[in-house]
């Protein structure tokens, strides 16, 4: 008896460790964000090729055109894009997945001898700074708004705001696009739409100086607006229905009846609570800041990711295809990663559950 | 002595989409300091809508249409019906504190209880640090709760039962002159029900407050209260002492009420409930309001409403036939 109790209750040491390993939340998630990511990188690798007229193929085509053997034609395919044809699918991907590790996207089909990488490095900063900052201002402004008009509720703000955030919500950022740049710079005149090009104007050198700021903020103030103006409307929209769901609760009924000022009432009762699940959104959208906005981008010029995917997309280069979706996917996941963090971290009814076990 | 509430000709209505809800109907009683006062009534009465409008926290589509509630302390003497910014923001809670009926979500979520006593205290200038803390675990150990436990919980953490102590020791924390009570142990179960009963018991013996205790429960009115008011209809019905409203009640409905209460001993025929419900506010009956149910109503029940009067030095009842109504209720039940 004596026995066999003491062996159910007394665990192995390492066997405790294992458990604490199984358990622990960091790692588990940690554990599915890198499958995620890699089940995206298998799929993209698979799909890119089996979507029919790959750029190899065309780059085969035209060496033939030109008078090339067919053989001779793919060897010197091969050697210009630096990929094995001859081996089987399979070890193909083995390579792939092995560089995608190293952060080795491959060269770009189309700007030979380019590697992909450097060219996702040399539009990146320009759509995490535009994305980033539109994200930042339509939160603070979403955030702002909405809490107004659950305040004003029924009043004319109210519903001069909700129709307008509606409106916004509803039209597309390309059709705001387009109207911005009609309205501002064709009809008004107020901002010259060639000057807006690019991310930055010829000569001026990434420094820390006035110059350089405003150069930036001239060619992405459009961009800028247009993020802003499509964003903002369901960010208020949430905000509002947020807060007057809040407003609902008894323990604002009650801080009020605790004497409480509006102010305190406001900041720590009301917003912290209706604000709590727009972290989340938050964090998840940050996900999407690397991405940037092939539509908007093209359509103001602005040379970000969005624009370098759209460019690669029309000329099918495969390799810069999938290192933007690589990037776009492991921002995306990390970012979730961190959206449930910090709930868990702002929210102490999450705390337990979610930290504890 | 001057009573430290005395509420006078209050009367509050709702605007509902159908058309005015009558909550309140010219109701007037007095609460003295040490007193508790026990306001009783089938749910929809009215007893809520009265606690809220002391507090000015009524929704706004309620209006308060006629009264006062005068509130005294030492030597001032102030209408809190009229009170307005600032004034307002220190007679809550400081002078009046309310507990709601549904407290298992009165407090933040999102702040522990520490920072709960900490803002109450803030907004009234009262004691910080270390200072109020200690007087808040005063209060805590009060309530029968481990200061130890609660302190730094946020309110997810502890238990309905636990989070309701916690409020009522908040409440207690400016040592306001006045505390409503609203129904503070309905979404409880019965065994902390029975707790929180036991609380308030010692805090009264303990503490000097007026105490409104809002129920719909008789039993516990009886064993908390001094005087009882029975509301009908947005209406007090009748009004005395404890041993008075259950020895010898004179209202048909306070009568209905007690007969409705199960006691141990009681068999079980003997539980007579009243028939019919509570009336429409919106469109109330003509005459007595209780008129619909009442056994003994006759013709003048249903033309003319009868006004509380006193029949008794503390016993006032609001019924054409109060002289006759114990006698004829008895009749009815055999
Ligand atoms: N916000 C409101 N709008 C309209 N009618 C209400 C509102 N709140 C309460 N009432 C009505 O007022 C009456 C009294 O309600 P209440 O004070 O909550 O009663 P009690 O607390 O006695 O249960 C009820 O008939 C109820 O339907
Ligand atoms: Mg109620």
């Amino acid at each position: 008896m004596a026995v066999t109790a003491t062996v159910s209750t007394t665990t192995p040491r390492s066997f405790i460790w294992l458990e604490k390993i199984a358990n622990n939340f960091l790692l588990r998630r940690l554990v599915k964000a890198f499958f995620t990511i890699w089940i995206v990188t298998t799929l993209t690798f698979f799909i890119v090729r089996a979507m029919p007229g790959n750029a190899v193929d065309i780059l085969i085509q035209d060496l033939t055109a030109a008078g090339m053997s067919a053989d001779d034609a793919r060897n010197q395919a091969a050697s210009l894009l630096s990929i094995n044809l001859n081996q089987p699918a399979h070890e193909q991907y083995l390579e792939y997945l092995a560089n995608m590790v190293r952060g080795d996207f491959g060269k770009s089909y189309k700007s030979r001898g380019l590697k992909v990488a450097d060219m996702i490095a040399a539009v990146l900063p320009w759509t995490l700074f535009s994305v980033g900052l539109s994200l930042l201002i339509t939160f603070l402004l979403g955030v702002g708004l909405g809490a107004l008009m659950a305040y004003k509720r029924d009043t004319w703000i109210d519903h001069l705001l909700s129709n307008l955030a509606a409106t916004l919500d509803a039209v597309s950022p390309y059709l705001i696009g387009l109207l911005a740049i009609l309205t501002l710079s064709v009809t008004w005149k107020i901002v010259p739409i060639q000057e807006t090009r690019g991310a930055l104007s010829p000569g001026i050198q990434p420094e820390f100086s006035l110059e350089f700021f405003a150069d930036v903020f001239m060619h992405v103030k459009m961009l800028l607006l247009v993020y802003v103006l499509s964003s903002v409307g369901s960010w208020m929209l949430r905000m509002k229905s947020n807060t007057v769901s809040v407003l609902g609760e008894d323990y604002v009924t009650v801080a009020k009846a605790r004497g409480l000022p509006d102010t305190r009432i406001l900041t720590a009762y009301v917003g912290r609570n209706a604000t709590l699940p727009l972290f989340t959104l938050l964090a998840i959208s940050i996900g999407y800041v690397v991405g940037g906005s092939i539509l908007l981008e093209r359509l103001f010029t602005y040379r970000g990711v969005g624009f370098l995917l759209g460019d690669a997309i029309a000329s099918r280069d495969y390799p810069v295809m999938q290192g933007v979706f690589l990037i776009m996917t492991v921002a995306v996941v990390f970012a979730n990663l961190l959206a449930d963090y910090l709930y868990g971290w702002l929210d102490p009814r999450i705390r337990i559950s979610g930290g504890g076990q | 002595m001057q009573p430290t509430l005395s509420v006078q000709n209050l009367s509050i209505e709702y605007q509902a989409r159908r058309g005015r809800v009558q909550a309140i109907r010219n109701v007037s009683f007095e609460v003295h300091r040490g007193e508790a006062l026990a306001l009783i009534g089938e749910s929809g009465s009215g007893k809520t809508t009265l606690g809220l409008g002391i507090v000015q926290l009524l929704p706004s589509t309620a209006k308060i249409t006629q009264g006062k509630a005068l509130y005294r302390r030492d030597t001032l003497t102030l209408d809190a019906l009229t009170l307005q910014g600032k004034a307002l923001r220190e007679f809550r809670w400081k002078e009046c504190a309310m507990v709601f009926q549904s407290a298992l979500n009165a407090l933040n979520p999102v702040l522990r209880i520490a920072d709960q006593f900490g803002d109450t205290a803030k907004a009234h200038g009262y004691l910080q640090g270390r200072a109020l803390q200690e007087r808040a675990e005063q209060l805590l150990r009060m309530v029968r709760l481990d200061p130890e436990r609660v302190w730094k919980s946020f309110p997810h953490e502890l238990s309905g039962g636990m989070r309701q102590r916690v409020l009522i020791a908040l409440g207690l924390l400016l040592e306001p002159q006045l505390l409503i009570l609203d129904e503070p142990t309905t979404a409880l179960d019965i065994l902390t029900q029975r707790n929180i009963m036991d609380v308030l018991k010692e805090l009264r013996a303990k503490l000097d407050f007026a105490l409104i205790f809002i129920s719909h429960d008789l039993s516990l009115a009886a064993e908390l209260a001094d005087r009882v008011a029975t509301v009908y209809a947005g209406k007090i019905v009748e009004i005395a002492d404890v041993a008075t409203t259950f020895q010898d009640p004179h209202h048909p409905y306070t009568i209905g009420l007690i007969n409705a209460v199960p006691t141990l001993r009681g068999a079980k025929e003997d539980l007579t409930s009243i028939p019919g419900s509570p009336p429409d506010l919106i469109e109330l009956p003509p005459g007595c309001k209780f008129h619909p149910r009442c056994p003994l109503a006759d013709y003048r029940c249903r033309e003319q409403e009868p006004e509380l009067e006193p029949i008794k030095p503390g016993h006032a009842v609001a019924c054409w036939q109060w002289r006759s109504a114990r006698a004829a209720m008895e009749k009815f039940r055999s």
